[in-house]
């Protein structure tokens, strides 16, 4: 289908050009585009149902992807981009569009390790499918999104950094698969690819719900679901301007058979707290892969800017027993979200600003929730009904950062680095591998001391076949009480993943859809 | 800043007041650049706050005025929550009374010198409160991420304005790519 009709199609209605309110019906009614939602929605509307899609974000495509972050981030970002948790100790990327996250996300594409799915068939009540039954679903998806290994010849200077570091201290270190289609390493990923290399959902499964006549309200921000008793009679969402920030004072009610909240962690747990579904466990359990950086300072000319913002990672760390896992990967340099991560202001923050052609910045991502002295956020809601996570960083994690930070500076001294920064404010410089112990030792691991960042959010309504832990069913995802409510996206996952988690929701959800088809 | 040396300039503070730097304190905020145009967040008063934090935070190639509208601009889409507490930091920041006593500041933000304005936010920086440290955060990050994110500022850095026309050859097809 060609992405213009779909965008065009009368069956995508824009909230805010609504003059009142809306009443629609269909058969089964989906909250939330992303990478839950559009899978779920072209899985459905292709087995027949009259399937209807909310969201709250705006319908962009490629030509709104100026490749500039002034114009692109407060639209296509949570809170414009300025969304962190309570304390204001991590900073909190995720995406706000048809198409969520996937429209901004960097193309990393893993499968969930085996291991965690093993864990949480033995630790989280997770028995309703195995490993293998997610299989086939990986590769229907790794097929249809065209995903597939990068070869190490195009890995641009900071990906090699990382890859040759890791190599030469004897760490595991891989390419990894990307959903890209002839991919023109522009480098924007992470601002809407430009070019609709990136086989983001938008591009993708969006259109394949609407060709299978699926329909689409934007600017609908979902309030809350109407409950009578143990089901779920209706939807209320409020339509939004066309900036999608105001009300226009106009409602969407729909009535469906069944429910689906695929708004991502954070977001669907905050749309069943608001809708009174509180059990004591919605919003417990959420989790972020909570990142640390540093920055290698490097004679060569890294221009971070360009090529895939991400082709190798490492997981030579991802199992550490008792303490925190993580793994390493790498983050491009856009200037407005390198800006706020770099320390300091005025002419100091300048100064490293102006060797930022030079510098490779790498991150460690802590693996959260496979510890019971790291149970991850609490999602609750704000007076005005907008979500806030509450994420405490524990002891055990700023450990766990403290080693990554010195694991780090290895790797970027054995790749040639001069010198290595951490992102603390102010600064710790080391000019040697010999110096890592020293000047890490001495750092400060405490909030508003050194930056945090997430850009993997998961958990919040946990699957698991325990109600007093867990939200939804594992074998269909429905929620344990309300018998058409079903929850299909990120905020299932009973711990993070260890991996980039896109592709582990593309295969749960489609898993998950095609059993929700199979029902009738 | 351990407890003692809290009570100390808690006592110097009041010292300091009583001869007279209260007054000093309680003089009003500097207008120092008029809007430009309507405010959608931020009152007018702290305004005028985020202006003088923006000109010690951001680079010269970048209008502190300009900043400051575009931090305006960027909290409309955050919760109200979120934007009261914004409007609420700028008024901590600008108050001198706890400017004093912390940070032996007898004026408040927008009066004083550039000096003393980045020895406030270094002590912001360095507090033992968590609150001020984040607080600090939120203020720099925000009016960096907004200069940064204009073009204004990017040759002094070496970024390259992102290549034109690519737009125009972008995949029109939802299948490109599937096997």
């Amino acid at each position: 289908m060609k992405l213009a009709l779909a965008r065009s199609s009368p069956n995508v209605i824009d909230g805010s050009a609504a003059s009142g309110d809306l009443t629609l019906s269909c058969d089964v009614c989906i909250v939330g585009t992303g990478a839950g939602g559009a899978v779920t929605a072209a899985i459905l509307a292709q087995a027949g149902f009259d399937v209807l899609l909310v969201e709250e974000g705006g319908y962009y495509t490629s030509n709104d992807f100026t490749m500039r972050e002034k114009d692109v981030t407060p639209r296509l970002y949570q809170e414009g981009g300025a969304r962190t948790t309570k304390d204001l100790a991590i900073s909190i990327l995720q995406g706000k569009a048809v198409g969520g996250t996937t429209v901004v996300n960097w193309t990393t594409s893993f499968r969930t390790p085996e291991d965690v799915v093993a864990h949480w068939h033995d630790k989280h009540d997770v028995k309703g499918f195995a490993y293998a039954d997610l299989v086939p679903h990986w590769d229907a998806i790794e097929k249809r999104l065209a995903i597939a290994k990068v070869p190490v010849e195009s890995l641009n200077a900071n990906n090699k950094k990382l890859y040759d570091g890791c190599k030469a201290l004897g760490w595991e270190a891989d390419t990894l698969k990307r959903n890209v289609y002839l991919c023109m390493q522009t480098g924007f990923c992470g601002l809407g690819c430009p070019v609709n290399a990136k086989r983001s959902m938008l591009v993708t499964m969006i259109p394949d719900a609407i060709e299978a006549n699926a329909k689409l309200v934007f600017r609908a921000r979902a309030e809350r679901f109407e409950t009578k008793g143990n089901t779920i009679e209706s939807l209320t969402a409020t339509l939004l301007d066309a900036e999608g920030i105001a009300p226009t004072g106009k409602k969407l009610t729909v009535k469906a058979k069944r429910f689906v909240a695929s708004a991502g962690a954070i977001g669907s747990p905050a749309l069943l707290l608001r809708s009174g579904l509180d059990d004591g466990v919605v919003g417990t359990r959420t989790f972020l892969h909570p990142v640390i950086g540093s920055g290698g300072i490097y004679d060569d000319e890294i221009d971070a800017f360009h090529g895939a913002p991400q082709s190798a990672a490492s997981h030579h760390f991802a199992h550490r027993d008792a303490e925190v896992g993580f793994f390493l990967e790498v983050v491009p340099y856009y200037p407005s979200l390198t800006a706020g991560a770099f320390p300091g202001f005025g002419a100091e923050h300048l100064e490293n600003e102006k060797r930022s052609k030079n510098v490779a910045t790498h991150i460690a991502l802590a693996i959260d929730g496979f510890h019971d002295d790291v149970p991850g956020g609490r999602v609750t809601l704000r007076p005005s009904g907008a979500p806030i996570l509450d994420y405490p960083i524990p002891q055990k994690l700023w450990s766990a950062f403290r080693f990554a930070q010195k694991r780090l500076a290895e790797m970027q001294f054995a790749s040639g680095a001069k010198e290595v920064m951490t992102l603390h404010d102010p600064i710790s410089r080391m000019k040697s591998k010999d110096e890592i112990d020293r000047v890490v030792d001495a750092a400060p691991y405490d909030v508003g001391r050194v930056p945090v960042f997430t850009a993997h959010q998961m958990g919040g309504c946990a699957m698991g076949d325990d109600p007093k832990r867990a939200v939804v069913r594992s074998e269909d995802l429905r929620h344990h009480r309300v018998e058409n409510l079903f929850v299909i996206d990120g905020s299932v996952f009973p711990t993070s993943l260890g991996v980039n988690p896109q592709e582990s929701i593309y295969g749960l959800s489609r898993l998950m859809a095609t059993r929700l088809a199979a029902r009738k | 800043m351990d407890r003692r040396t809290f009570l100390k300039r808690g006592l110097a503070g009041a010292a300091v007041l009583a001869l007279g730097g209260g007054t000093l304190a309680l003089l009003p905020t500097k207008e120092i650049a008029a809007p430009t145009r309507a405010l959608a967040v931020i009152s007018a008063r702290n305004f005028q706050v985020l202006v003088a934090v923006a000109k010690r935070v951001v680079p010269d190639t970048s209008d502190p005025v300009a900043v400051a509208h575009g931090v305006d601009d960027m909290l409309r889409r955050t919760p109200r929550e979120v934007q009261s507490d914004f409007d609420k930091l700028l008024g901590l920041f600008e108050n001198a009374l706890p400017g004093l006593i912390f940070d032996g500041r007898p004026l408040p933000f927008t009066r004083s010198s550039p000096e003393s304005q980045d020895a406030t936010l270094r002590s912001w920086r360095d507090s033992r409160f968590a609150l001020r440290r984040t607080g600090y955060h939120a203020l720099r990050r925000i009016c960096l991420a907004v200069a940064y994110g204009d073009e204004s500022s990017w040759a002094a850095i070496g970024y390259p304005t992102p290549p034109a026309g690519l737009n125009a050859i972008a995949y029109d097809d939802s299948k490109a790519g599937a096997t």
